[in-house]
C-alpha cells in the first residue's frame, strides 16, 4: 500500500515539476480565459482576436527576434480561486510576459495580477475593477482596462438613444437587466440618467439568466406601453424569446439592447426578423464599412481567417497584444515590465482607426479615435449608425424607425 | 476498513502531506492547490460522512460552504471581529443553518432530502444577489472584494507567502479529520451503521434516528462553514461563482475516486482529483469529457474509489500471508 | 386587471404544460426503479442535437420525419445505458447514490461533448408552426398551442399505455413490488431497462418540441433537471398524475409571483411552496403510483 501510495506521489510530483522547464527563445505570454462552462463562447472571441495578432508578429518575424508562444489557461467560471491560480500559473510559476485576458473576473483579476509585474489586460467594462485599482495605484501599474465601464456604456447608451432623429411618444421607460454586475452597473445608470431627464422608469426588473417566458413581464409592458425598452442580458436565448414573445403583441417602443445586441446568435438566428433591434460595442471597430482604410484592411483580414465578422472583444484583444508588442519594442527588453507598462500608461499605442490612450486609471476610456459604436440591425446585419462620444452619426448610415411602432 | 486500520492510514496521507512543502515550497502556484486541496479535503470528509456514513443524500455542502465563507467574511467587516474568532462564528452560524435545514429532511427519504437540500444551494445565488443580501453586506452581484487576511498573535497570513497558511490549514484538516474519525469511531458511527442497515431494527433498541440525524447535520455544517471562513480570509475576495456547477462536480468526483464512506478516502480523493484536473487543464475543453468520462468508468471499475483498491490489496496480501 | 389576470393565466398553462413534459420520464424513473437519474437533462439536450442534425440534412427536413427518426435512436440510446452503466450497480447495498454519481459523471461527459461537438454557441431549429391566434385582446401562437397540446396529449397516451398495454402493466407491477412482479414471471431488468428507455425518448422529445422555442445549448439541460427534479417532487415521486398537477401548480406560481413580485422571486417563491409541502406531506402531492 505505501509503494503504490509513494509510486502515485512520485508521477503526480512529476507531472507538477515537468512544467517548469521551458527554453528561453521564446517569449511566453499568457492567456487566461474561459475555455469550458457558460463564459466559453466570450472566451473564444478574445481567443480569436489574440491569435491573429500573435501569429502576424510571428510571421514578420517575432518580437525582438523571438517568437511569441501563447500560453492558454482555463479560467472556467471565474471563482475567486480559479482566477488566482491562473495569476500564480502564468504570472508566478511560468513567469510569462505579458497576460492577455477578456472578462477576467470583475475586480478580482485586478488582486489576483496586481501582484505581479507583467502588463496585464482584461477586458472587465467593470466600475469595481477600477474601483480596486484606484486603492492602490502603485501596486496594480500593470493593469490595463481595454474598454470603459458599464457606467460609461450605459451613460452613453442613454446619449444615444436620446439623440435618434425619432420623436419618443411618451416620457416612459422599462429596464429590463440580468441581475449580475454587468446588468445592475448598466441598468442603474439607465434609471438615473431617464429621471433626471424627466423621463419617468415605469419598471426596473432584474431577471436571473434562464429566464424563457417573458408572459407576466410583458403584461405589465403592455399596460405601461413605454416609448423605451432597454433589456440588457448578455445571453441570446434570453433576449431572443423576449423579442419573440415581445412582437406577438408589440408596443410603440423603441426595442434598446444595448451590449446584448452582441453575441452573434442574436442576428445569425433572427437575420430580418431582428431588423430594427439597436445596441452597442465599447472599443468597436465599426461594421459593415470600417472607419479607415486600415481598419478595413484589418477586418478584412480577420473575416479571411475567421469567415465571420469580428465579435466584441477580438478587435480589443488584438490591440492589447499590440500595444504591448509596440511598448516592448520601444523598450527593448520584454523582462523589463515596469519600463514596459509604463510606456504603455504614457505614450499609448497607434492601431488601425487612430491613437489608443489609457487614462489615469489605466482605462482605454471611450471617445477620440476608438468610439463606443450603437447599432442597429437592418437588413438581417449589424449596422453601425452612431459612435459616442460624442454622439454623432456614423458615416452614411441611418437609424430606421422599426417596423412595429405604427404611427 | 477497521478503525485501526483508518487511523494509520490518516496518519501515513497527512505525514505525507505535511512534507510536500519541502518539494514546491518554492512555486506558489502548487502551494495555492496544496492549500485548495486541504481545504476540499475537508468540505469531502464531511460530505462522505453524512452521505456515505450516515446515509443522508445531503446536496447542500457547496452552499453550506459558501454560507460559512461569507459569514465569515461579513462578519470581520461588519462586527470587526478578528478572522481567527469569525471562522468560528461562522462556522456556529452555519451549524444552526444546517440545523434548520436538517430537520425537514429527516421525516425525508432518497432522493427528496437530496432536492431539499440542493434547493439552498439553488435559492442561495438569487439570496446573496439580491436585496436581502445586499442589505447583509453581500456586496451583491459584485461579491465581496476585501476581506481582511487570517491574522493570529499579530502574525498576517497572506496569500502571497502561501507556506504558513499551508501548515495553518493541515492543521485545521488534521483536526477536522480526527473530529470525523471519533465520530466514526464511537458510539455514533456504530449507530449510523445500525441506522442505514436497518433503520426500524435500530430504532426499535432504542437508537434515535432523529437525534443522530440531527446531530450529524450540525457537526458537518459546522465544519464546512468554518473552512469556509479559512477559505474566504485566503483567497480574500467572494462571488457566488462558486455556486456554479463546477465545484459541486469536482467535490462529487473526489468522492467518487477516494470512495463513498470510506474514510479517509475523501482526503485522498481531493488530492489527487484536484492534481489530475490540473494536469488535464491544458486540454481545454476536452478536460471536462475526460473527468466525466473517468467517473463514469471509476464508478464502475472501482466502485469503492481509491480505498476499496488498498483493502482489497490488503486483506489479499494478509490472506497471502496466512497461507 | 382582468386581461392581465387572464393573461398570466395563460403564460401560466403553457409553462403547466411544458412542465409536465419535462417532469413525468423522470417520476416514471424514480417510481418504478428508485433511480435518480442525473443525466436527466443531457437526454433533453440530445433530443435537440438530434434534431438539429437531421434538419442540417435537407431530406429530413419535417418535424414529422424528425419525430419518428429520433424516437428510436433515443429509445436504443437509453435501453443501453440502463443495461451498461446502471444494472451493474444494482446489485450493491449503496447502489442509490452510485447511481447519482455515475449518472452526474455522465452528464458531465455529453454536456461537454456537445460543447466541443456543436461549438458553445446556441443552436436553433425552425419553428413548427408559425403565426398566432387572435382574439380581442389576447394572442396565443400557434407555437404555444402545439406545444400544449403535444405535451398533454403525450402524457395521456402514456398513461393510457401505462393502464391498458401488457408492456404497461409489467411496469406497474414491477413499481408497485418488485420482488411479487418477479415471482409471476415479469422479466425485472428487462422492465428497468425499458423504462429507462421510454423515459429518454419522452424527455429526448419535449427536447426537440421545446428547442424550437427556447433553442439549445450544451448546459441547457440543467435548468430542465432541476425543474423536473422539483416537480416529481412536488407531485410525489414515481406519481404521474401528482406530477401533472405539479407542474400546472408550478407554471402557475412562476407566472403570478413574476408578475406580481418580480422575476427573482419566482425560484424562492417555488422553493418555499416545496419546502411547505414536503413538511406536511413529505411523500409530496401524491406520492403513490397511479
Amino acid at each position: 500500500m505505501k509503494k503504490t501510495l509513494a509510486a502515485m506521489l512520485i508521477i503526480m510530483c512529476a507531472f507538477l515539476i515537468n512544467g517548469n522547464a521551458f527554453g528561453s527563445d521564446t517569449i511566453k505570454v499568457g492567456v487566461p480565459l474561459s475555455m469550458t462552462g457558460p463564459y466559453t463562447d466570450t472566451g473564444d472571441n478574445y481567443w480569436k482576436g489574440i491569435k491573429m495578432a500573435i501569429d502576424e508578429i510571428n510571421e514578420g518575424g517575432g518580437l525582438l527576434g523571438k517568437k511569441i508562444e501563447p500560453v492558454r489557461f482555463d479560467a472556467q467560471e471565474f471563482a475567486p480561486e480559479r482566477v488566482m491560480q491562473g495569476a500564480d500559473y502564468l504570472c508566478g510559476k511560468l513567469k510569462v510576459d505579458s497576460v492577455h485576458a477578456g472578462w477576467a473576473g470583475w475586480g478580482q483579476d485586478v488582486r489576483a495580477y496586481g501582484k505581479y509585474t507583467a502588463p496585464f489586460f482584461a477586458d472587465d467594462g467593470s466600475q469595481t475593477a477600477v474601483d480596486v485599482y484606484k486603492q492602490d495605484k502603485k501596486q496594480y501599474n500593470n493593469i490595463f482596462q481595454l474598454t470603459d465601464t458599464g457606467i460609461n456604456q450605459g451613460q452613453s447608451m442613454f446619449n444615444v438613444l436620446m439623440a435618434l432623429p425619432y420623436e419618443y411618444p411618451n416620457k416612459k421607460a422599462v429596464i429590463i437587466t440580468a441581475d449580475d454586475a454587468w446588468g445592475t452597473e448598466v441598468g442603474d445608470t439607465l434609471k438615473k440618467n431617464f429621471k433626471e431627464k424627466g423621463w419617468k422608469v415605469a419598471m426596473h426588473e432584474l431577471v436571473p439568466y434562464g429566464t424563457n417566458q417573458w408572459g407576466p413581464l410583458l403584461t405589465k409592458i403592455r399596460k405601461i406601453k413605454p416609448a423605451i425598452i432597454h433589456v440588457e442580458i448578455v445571453s441570446a436565448q434570453e433576449v431572443i424569446t423576449f423579442f419573440r414573445q415581445f412582437m406577438k403583441k408589440p408596443t410603440n417602443s423603441i426595442l434598446s439592447y444595448g451590449y446584448s445586441l452582441v453575441p452573434r446568435e442574436v442576428v445569425d438566428t433572427m437575420g430580418k426578423e431582428a431588423d430594427g433591434l439597436i445596441g452597442e460595442v465599447p472599443t468597436a471597430m465599426p461594421t459593415p464599412e470600417a472607419p479607415t482604410p486600415e481598419a478595413q484592411a484589418w477586418l478584412d483580414k480577420f473575416k479571411g481567417i475567421w469567415t465571420h465578422l469580428p465579435q466584441a472583444g477580438s478587435w480589443a484583444a488584438y490591440s492589447g497584444v499590440k500595444a504591448w508588442v509596440t511598448a516592448v519594442e520601444a523598450v527593448g527588453d520584454e523582462k523589463k515590465h515596469e519600463e514596459v507598462c509604463n510606456y504603455i500608461a504614457t505614450k499609448g499605442y497607434k492601431g488601425e482607426t487612430g491613437w489608443w490612450k489609457w487614462d489615469e486609471d489605466h482605462v482605454m476610456r471611450a471617445g477620440g479615435d476608438v468610439p463606443i459604436a450603437h447599432y442597429q440591425v437592418q437588413n438581417g446585419e449589424m449596422i453601425a449608425i452612431f459612435t459616442d462620444p460624442p454622439a454623432k452619426p456614423y458615416k452614411n448610415y441611418k437609424f430606421q424607425v422599426p417596423r412595429w411602432i405604427k404611427k | 476498513m477497521e478503525h485501526k486500520r483508518i487511523t494509520v492510514f490518516l496518519a501515513i496521507i497527512w505525514g505525507v502531506v505535511a512534507i510536500l512543502p519541502l518539494f514546491f515550497g518554492s512555486t506558489n502556484f502548487i502551494m495555492h492547490i496544496l492549500i485548495m486541496c486541504l481545504i476540499w479535503s475537508v468540505v469531502a470528509s464531511c460530505w462522505d460522512l453524512i452521505m456515505g456514513f450516515a446515509g443522508i443524500f445531503s446536496f447542500g455542502q457547496v452552499a453550506f460552504f459558501v454560507i460559512g465563507s461569507y459569514s465569515s467574511a461579513i462578519i470581520s467587516a461588519r462586527l470587526g471581529v478578528p478572522p481567527v474568532f469569525s471562522v468560528f462564528i461562522a462556522g456556529i452560524f452555519t451549524a444552526g443553518l444546517g440545523v434548520l435545514v436538517g430537520l425537514p429532511c429527516l421525516k425525508l427519504k432518497g432522493a427528496y432530502i437530496a432536492l431539499v437540500t440542493f434547493a439552498v444551494h439553488m435559492i442561495l445565488e438569487p439570496v446573496l444577489k439580491g436585496d436581502i443580501g445586499r442589505a447583509l453586506g453581500t456586496g451583491g452581484a459584485r461579491g465581496i472584494l476585501t476581506i481582511a487576511p487570517m491574522n493570529i498573535f499579530g502574525y498576517t497570513f497572506t496569500s502571497s507567502d502561501p507556506i504558513p497558511y499551508f501548515y495553518l490549514l493541515f492543521l485545521v484538516a488534521v483536526v477536522c479529520s480526527v473530529i470525523i474519525l471519533m465520530v466514526i469511531k464511537s458510539h455514533w458511527g456504530t449507530a449510523f451503521l445500525a441506522l442505514k442497515d436497518a433503520e426500524e431494527f435500530a430504532s426499535c433498541l432504542g437508537v434515535s434516528a432523529f437525534k443522530y440525524k440531527l446531530m450529524v447535520f450540525a457537526l458537518t455544517s459546522f465544519l464546512t462553514g468554518m473552512i469556509g471562513g479559512f477559505y474566504a480570509h485566503y483567497v480574500g475576495m467572494l462571488s457566488t461563482r462558486m455556486l456554479g456547477i463546477d465545484l459541486f462536480v469536482t467535490l462529487m468526483i473526489i468522492l467518487v475516486i477516494g470512495g463513498v464512506g470510506k474514510f479517509p478516502g475523501a482526503v485522498i480523493g481531493a488530492f489527487i482529483t484536484i492534481a489530475v484536473n490540473e494536469m488535464l487543464s491544458p486540454l481545454g475543453s476536452y478536460r471536462p469529457i475526460i473527468l466525466g468520462g473517468l467517473v463514469v468508468v471509476l464508478v464502475l471499475a472501482l466502485p469503492d474509489g481509491i480505498t476499496g483498491l488498498f483493502e482489497k490489496m490488503f486483506s489479499e496480501k494478509k490472506q497471502g500471508l496466512s497461507h | 386587471m382582468f386581461i392581465e389576470i387572464i393573461d398570466v393565466i395563460i403564460s401560466g398553462l403553457i409553462n403547466g404544460s411544458v412542465y409536465a413534459l419535462m417532469a413525468v420520464g423522470l417520476t416514471l424513473i424514480y417510481g418504478v426503479s428508485k433511480a435518480f437519474n442525473f443525466a436527466y437533462g443531457s437526454f433533453y439536450s440530445m433530443g435537440g442535437y438530434i434534431a438539429f442534425l437531421l434538419f442540417g440534412i435537407s431530406f429530413f427536413n419535417n418535424y414529422l420525419i424528425v419525430f419518428c427518426l429520433a424516437a428510436p435512436v433515443l429509445l436504443i440510446f437509453g435501453f443501453f445505458i440502463e443495461k451498461l452503466l446502471v444494472a451493474p450497480l444494482r446489485k450493491r447495498d449503496d447502489w442509490e447514490v452510485k447511481v447519482m454519481m455515475i449518472t452526474l459523471g455522465l452528464a458531465l461527459f455529453l454536456d461537454n461533448s456537445y460543447q466541443v461537438v456543436f461549438g458553445a454557441r446556441m443552436k436553433s431549429l425552425p419553428s413548427i408552426l408559425e403565426g398566432s391566434f387572435e382574439m380581442g385582446e389576447f394572442i396565443l401562437s400557434y407555437q404555444d398551442v402545439v406545444i400544449f397540446i403535444f405535451s398533454l396529449g403525450g402524457i395521456l397516451i402514456f398513461r393510457w399505455f401505462l393502464n391498458n398495454t401488457r408492456t404497461g402493466m409489467s411496469v406497474r407491477a414491477v413499481a408497485q413490488n418488485p420482488a411479487g412482479a418477479q415471482i409471476v414471471g415479469i422479466p425485472k431488468e428487462f422492465v428497468f431497462a425499458a423504462t429507462f428507455a421510454i423515459s429518454t425518448v419522452m424527455v429526448g422529445m419535449g427536447g426537440i418540441l421545446l428547442a424550437q422555442k427556447y433553442f439549445i445549448t450544451p448546459a441547457g439541460g440543467w435548468d430542465i433537471l432541476v425543474k423536473a427534479w422539483v416537480i416529481t417532487a412536488f407531485g410525489g415521486m414515481g406519481s404521474i398524475k401528482g406530477g401533472l398537477y405539479a407542474a400546472f401548480i408550478v407554471g402557475m406560481l412562476e407566472a403570478f409571483v413574476g408578475w406580481y413580485f418580480g422575476m427573482t422571486w419566482t425560484l424562492i417563491a417555488l422553493f418555499a411552496v416545496l419546502l411547505t409541502t414536503l413538511a406536511v406531506r413529505p411523500q409530496g402531492l401524491m406520492g403513490k403510483w397511479g
